[in-house]
């Protein structure tokens, strides 16, 4: 097809917003000189393990061991350090995503943390959360079937969903039904025996608390033969994950969610266009499909930013790293306010999407945060620019397809004073919601 | 507004003493808007609470005298000199005090064996199609949403406390309102007029962001209203359970939230359905402190909330249902908690409430699938909600349900 520049414009806006966190200052222009194509080749990347091309210097969180005596000074100070740890910890965690030059690596580690959506919430320490965290950065955009079994072996994961109480004797349904509805399946393409005869092949588990650190315990373990998915036999997880993962309905179920963060969460997964390249279970794969996809180019299917998006794509075309500013504690602050709080997601099925966001609660918090952001923004470039150039250099700044006329009305009236013209274009309808 | 009337919507909302000098005039201002078109006296209101988590039916209306209860859940289970006993066979958790209380002076109906046909075991599933009221949701929208769009449009006509829309809540076209614990802070000055142009409709654009100019028109609609009635000190959290459960959503704060809806509700504020919800209730281990402890809250929260109201006489207004998206397994896991299960006990209460138990108990002998039947559908229960409590056409908004609770409301 004959892509035009408006086009051309609307895949570029959507390729930085949804595929990564937005811009940084000078980007969008670049890639509007270079094209779709061009930049889509430089932005479709895959780093080698352990490349995270920030300069953010990597977390050390130490294990809490056990908790002291309750009443005594050391139990106070145990429990001021798990809540220096969580702080840190997420604000290390915003600083990845606003600096990083891997921005579909982050963003597909963000969208693996709602996807196997695990609290902090349930877990209370740090450390089983950072190593989950790495676990999604490692496997971000690599094979679905090797990511779930390292999920398997995730103590976070295996705590918050009561794995450690599934024993023989005992079986607890917990993990085993949400590893196939919310996990690898999806709803309704497994039966209630399923999730039974899987709930005895995850059995024996037993989790370090404050480090997550899995162990399996054969004494714990139910060897005997189950049907499960129609087969028949006396599986060990991993055998297990590799039947799940390996179906067509898994495959399906992965495109199914990628197409819901990434495409529409309003409109359906059109189902006559089943994809192929996900056939090795290539995570890298299927997102570069929906990215080459014509869906890039209709306007049917905006997308909403959550809040995370929201912020991280403010701090990042203003250059704001959060941990550096001056009180770091509105990020978490202002987070919980707009309800989506890294390494807190409300439950297992993880955040809403789409119009959920759009409350007149979440108005007024992102009209607070960016009354707070804007302070620590860097205008220098644009507060020395002619008044009349100001429209335009924000839509570009924020990779904005266009400004509406009511929008740009609004901006025009604001010209002369950067912070509220500022104000109004991160509040905008249009940055908001992505066309 | 005159001085008496201006005082006692101060008094009502608690806002003289707390409110500093520099708040008295953006109270003035609001106290005019809410004064000027308060709710009528006598105007149904329906509360909704919704238990997210799957609450755990048989330990909430116990069937203290059956056998098969004690044999099938050894370590849960509720000795019957604990059970607040109802009749001869039911009694309620012993954390329901306040409950029975409102049993004895029969404003409270217990619906017995609630769901619908071939039970969805998923949290998220089976809570979509209560809120929905759909067993497919092909329409994307809530019960109560479809509601709100048979009236005049309205900011104000539905809330949820919090700062998520619930799905219950959210209409085709227009939607329910939230409002977080704490209020909104009102845009003022310029920041209010610069709002005001960036919440213009334009043409063209998509739905979504049309909603997100609606959402900052109605910003500057609703905390006209009601923000400074919500600049006050918020009551602390009880305490609440989080290691078990806790993990399949809802907020965690009902009595915070109730606080703001009574305070409200008092102040005449022109809302007909309010939305609360409590979380924590997917207790697949150590099941009976943790259960006891959540329904215990909201016996309580209900309880104090319906006792806040009566000095303005609007605890007659007030109808409570309160439901979760299922009950649990009958048989205790060994982990001393239980898995998803099907139907569970639905509370209506109010003044204008038939007390007493309707639909069947489900019977422990005749288990499916070692789970218990359903014999009320859930949608008799809001069919005579919208038609007893709302006044609304119940069919329309219900796909043409048939189905009612008979004698549910006393009649007026």
């Amino acid at each position: 097809m004959a892509i035009s520049a408006d086009q051309e414009r609307l895949a570029l806006s959507r390729l930085y917003s949804r595929f990564g966190f937005g811009p940084k200052p000078g980007e969008f222009e670049t890639a509007l000189k270079n094209g779709f194509q061009t930049t889509k080749k430089s932005f479709l990347i895959k780093p080698s393990t352990g490349d995270i091309a920030s300069d953010i210097a990597p977390l050390v969180i130490d294990d809490m061991g056990p908790r002291p005596a309750a009443g005594t000074f050391a139990g106070v100070e145990y429990s001021v350090k798990i809540r220096e740890q969580i702080r840190d910890m997420t604000l290390w965690w915003l600083d990845q995503m606003v600096t990083t030059d891997y921005s579909l690596n982050e963003k597909m580690t963000w969208f693996w943390h709602g996807h196997w959506a695990t609290s902090i919430e349930k877990l209370n320490f740090a450390l089983p959360m950072y190593k989950q965290n790495n676990t999604f950065r490692e496997n971000a955009l690599g094979n679905f079937s090797t990511l779930s079994k390292a999920m398997y072996n995730d103590g976070a994961l295996q705590y918050w969903l009561d794995g450690q109480e599934n024993t023989a004797k005992a079986p607890n349904e917990n993990l085993s039904r949400e590893f196939m509805e919310l996990f690898t399946l999806g709803v309704g393409r497994y039966t209630e025996e399923d999730v039974k005869a899987l709930a005895r092949v995850f059995t024996g588990i037993l989790v370090g608390r404050t480090s997550g650190d899995v162990s399996f315990s054969a004494r714990r373990h139910d060897s005997s033969p189950v049907n499960l998915l129609g087969t028949t036999k006396s599986f060990t997880a991993q055998e297990a994950i590799d039947l799940l993962t390996a179906r067509e309905d898994s495959f399906r179920f992965v495109y199914e969610r990628l197409w819901y963060r990434f495409i529409s969460s309003t409109e359906d997964f059109p189902a006559a266009k089943s994809r192929t390249a996900f056939f090795g279970r290539d995570v890298f794969l299927a997102v570069s499909d929906f990215v080459d996809s014509e869906y890039m180019y209709d306007p049917r299917y905006a997308m909403v930013k959550s809040p995370v998006e929201w912020v991280v794509g403010v701090c990042r075309s203003f250059g704001i790293t959060p941990s550096k500013v001056k009180n770091p504690q509105v990020f978490s602050a202002g987070l919980t306010k707009l309800a989506q709080l890294p390494f807190a997601p409300p439950n297992v099925g993880g955040w809403p999407a789409g119009e959920a966001w759009l409350t007149s609660a979440s108005a007024q918090f992102r009209l607070s945060l960016a009354q707070t952001l804007i302070k620590s923004a860097d205008l220098k470039e644009f507060k020395s620019m002619k008044p009349a150039a100001r429209s335009l250099y924000l839509q570009n700044l924020l990779g904005v397809y266009k400004w509406s006329k009511r929008t740009s009305d609004a901006l025009t009236i604001a010209r002369l004073d950067p912070e509220r013209m500022v104000l109004l274009a991160i509040n905008s309808p249009e940055y908001v919601v992505g066309a | 507004m005159d001085t008496l009337s201006r005082r006692r919507f101060l008094a009502l909302s608690g806002g003289v003493g707390a409110a500093a000098a520099t708040h008295v005039l953006s109270v003035n201002e609001i106290a005019d808007a809410a004064i000027s078109r308060p709710l009528t006296p006598g105007t149904p209101i329906l509360l909704v609470v919704t238990l997210y988590g799957g609450n755990d039916g048989l330990s909430t209306v116990i069937p203290y005298t059956d056998s098969l209860y004690y044999s099938l859940r050894p370590d849960i289970s509720y000795a019957p000199e604990k059970v607040l006993q109802l009749d001869t066979t039911l009694g309620l958790n012993p954390a329901m005090t306040g409950i029975k209380s409102l049993w004895d002076k029969k404003k409270v109906a217990i619906i017995r064996g609630v769901g619908y046909p071939d039970s969805d075991r998923s949290h998220f599933s089976s809570m979509a199609i209560w809120q929905s009221a759909e067993r497919t949701q092909t329409t994307k929208s809530g019960w109560l949403g479809r509601w709100v769009e048979t009236q005049p449009e309205d900011p104000l006509l539905a809330i949820n406390l919090g700062s998520v829309l619930p799905p219950l809540l959210v209409g085709k076209k227009r939607s329910g309102s939230v409002l977080p614990l704490g209020g909104l802070v009102t845009p003022s000055g310029s920041l209010a007029r610069d709002c005001s142009r960036l919440s213009l409709p334009s043409q063209g654009e998509n739905f979504l962001a049309s909603r997100a100019a609606t959402s900052l028109r109605n910003l500057l609609n609703i905390s006209d209203t009601i923000s400074p009635i919500l600049k006050l000190p918020v009551p602390a959290a009880p305490d609440l359970p989080t290691i078990n459960g806790g993990n399949a959503g809802g907020d965690n704060n009902l009595s915070q939230q109730l606080d703001v809806v009574a305070k409200l509700v008092t102040a005449g504020a022109p809302t007909r359905v309010w939305a609360v919800s409590l979380g924590g209730f997917d207790t697949h281990a150590n099941e009976a402190n943790a259960q006891s402890d959540l329904i215990g809250i909201v016996s309580s929260s209900v309880t104090r909330f319906l006792a806040q109201l009566e000095p303005s006489g609007r605890s007659k207004d007030v109808t409570v249902l309160v439901y979760s998206e299922f009950g649990r397994r009958v048989a205790a896991n060994a982990s001393a908690g239980t898995d998803h299960g099907t139907s569970g006990p639905v509370f209506v209460i109010g003044d204008s409430v038939q007390g007493g138990f309707y639909g069947e108990q489900p019977s422990l002998k005749n288990l499916f699938k070692g789970d218990l039947a359903v014999t009320t559908d859930f949608r008799d229960i809001y069919a005579s909600l919208l038609e007893g409590v709302l006044k609304a056409p119940a069919a329309q908004i219900l796909n043409g349900w048939k189905g009612r609770i008979t004698s549910l409301l006393r009649t007026q």
